[in-house]
């Protein structure tokens, strides 16, 4: 799967299941300060990112995902194991 | 479709609870650890009174078992999930303190508030994405006011008090609500050896309860009439306190 198409799948679920608006999908958006995304959310999106991408988030390596284009390197990283 | 699991619901407060659930049109699994056939009665009654149940066997106090059992029914059921969680399973193992071995209280503690811990978690994330759900937690009189015989009985009931509290603000936002039943003395295997005749005089309705009268409540908190009932527990115990 390409970067972009990483991009685009991320932010389908963001705008159409976390219901955040697709404006605010830039790059360097926070995603908790900026996206607003909760720890509620968050256990949407293990589920999300499990049925789209086929492997199970492990909390403890989300740690230092600040940043929105950091959410996409964690997922293509886990993608290329 | 939506499902109710009960653990623990082969006999008791547990069976009318079963009883109760699929009359209101729920599919019930029922979940037992050992004894078989009390399940398969408690599903038999389900089934004559025109109900819909299904057996679902292990230890909630073991998470494997609790897990493999619970991914293995989300596998054969892959359009439904668990809306109502009824944490019923529970065991007494009565001494003074000063008696009581590390397995008396490590059993009790394991079933009663581990086996709430490990069934609750694993259906909690099939409740926070449906947007829905019911976690209904069985503590007692004695979580409450504690009981000479019980520490290990009351700390493990009045921990379930005080995790039902604590994970209904957690969960409330995605409709999930978490509530407590505290029985008083009410008629099943778990009170036989308590004399009745002495103890209803301490309780203002002058009898022990019937588990059905216990199952009605549990009823009405699985039901969207109880949609904005979050983080109680309530007593069903004649006015005894």
């Amino acid at each position: 799967m390409t970067r972009e198409e990483i991009v685009e799948k991320v932010n389908n679920f963001l705008v159409e299941e976390i219901e955040i608006e697709r404006d605010l999908l830039k790059d360097d958006a926070r995603l908790k300060e900026d996206l607003k995304i909760d720890s509620l959310d968050f256990v949407d999106i293990v589920v999300i990112v499990e049925r789209n991408f086929g492997f199970k988030i492990k909390p403890e390596e989300m740690k230092d995902v600040k940043l929105l284009s950091q959410f996409y390197d964690y997922i293509e990283q886990q993608l290329s194991k | 479709m939506k499902y109710a699991l009960v653990t623990g619901g082969s006999r008791g407060i547990g069976r009318s609870i079963c009883l109760q659930l699929a009359s209101m049109g729920f599919p019930v699994v029922i979940n037992y650890n050992s004894n078989r056939t009390a399940a398969e009665e408690t599903l038999k009654a389900i089934e004559e009174a025109g109900g819909h149940g299904e057996l679902l066997p292990f230890d909630v106090s073991d998470s494997k078992s609790v897990d493999a059992a619970l991914d293995g029914w989300s596998e054969r059921h892959p359009d439904d999930y668990i809306d109502v969680l009824v944490n019923n399973a529970g065991i007494r193992q009565d001494t003074l303190m000063v008696f009581m071995q590390n397995e008396q209280w490590d059993q009790v503690m394991g079933t009663n508030l581990n086996g709430f811990f490990y069934t609750t978690r694993r259906l909690l994330k099939d409740m926070l994405t449906h947007r829905h759900g019911r976690i209904i937690n069985m503590t007692s009189l004695s979580g409450l006011k504690g009981l000479p015989g019980q520490a290990n009985y009351a700390a493990s009931k009045a921990a379930i008090i005080g995790a039902t509290k604590a994970l209904a603000q957690e969960v409330g936002a995605r409709k999930v609500t978490v509530n407590a039943v505290a029985p008083g003395f009410i008629n099943t295997d778990m009170t036989q050896g308590i004399d009745e005749a002495t103890h209803k005089t301490l309780i203002p309705l002058g009898r022990f309860g019937k588990p059905e009268e216990v199952a009605a409540l549990v009823g009405f908190l699985a039901s969207e009439q109880a949609a904005y009932i979050t983080g109680e527990t309530i007593s069903v115990n004649g006015g005894l306190y």
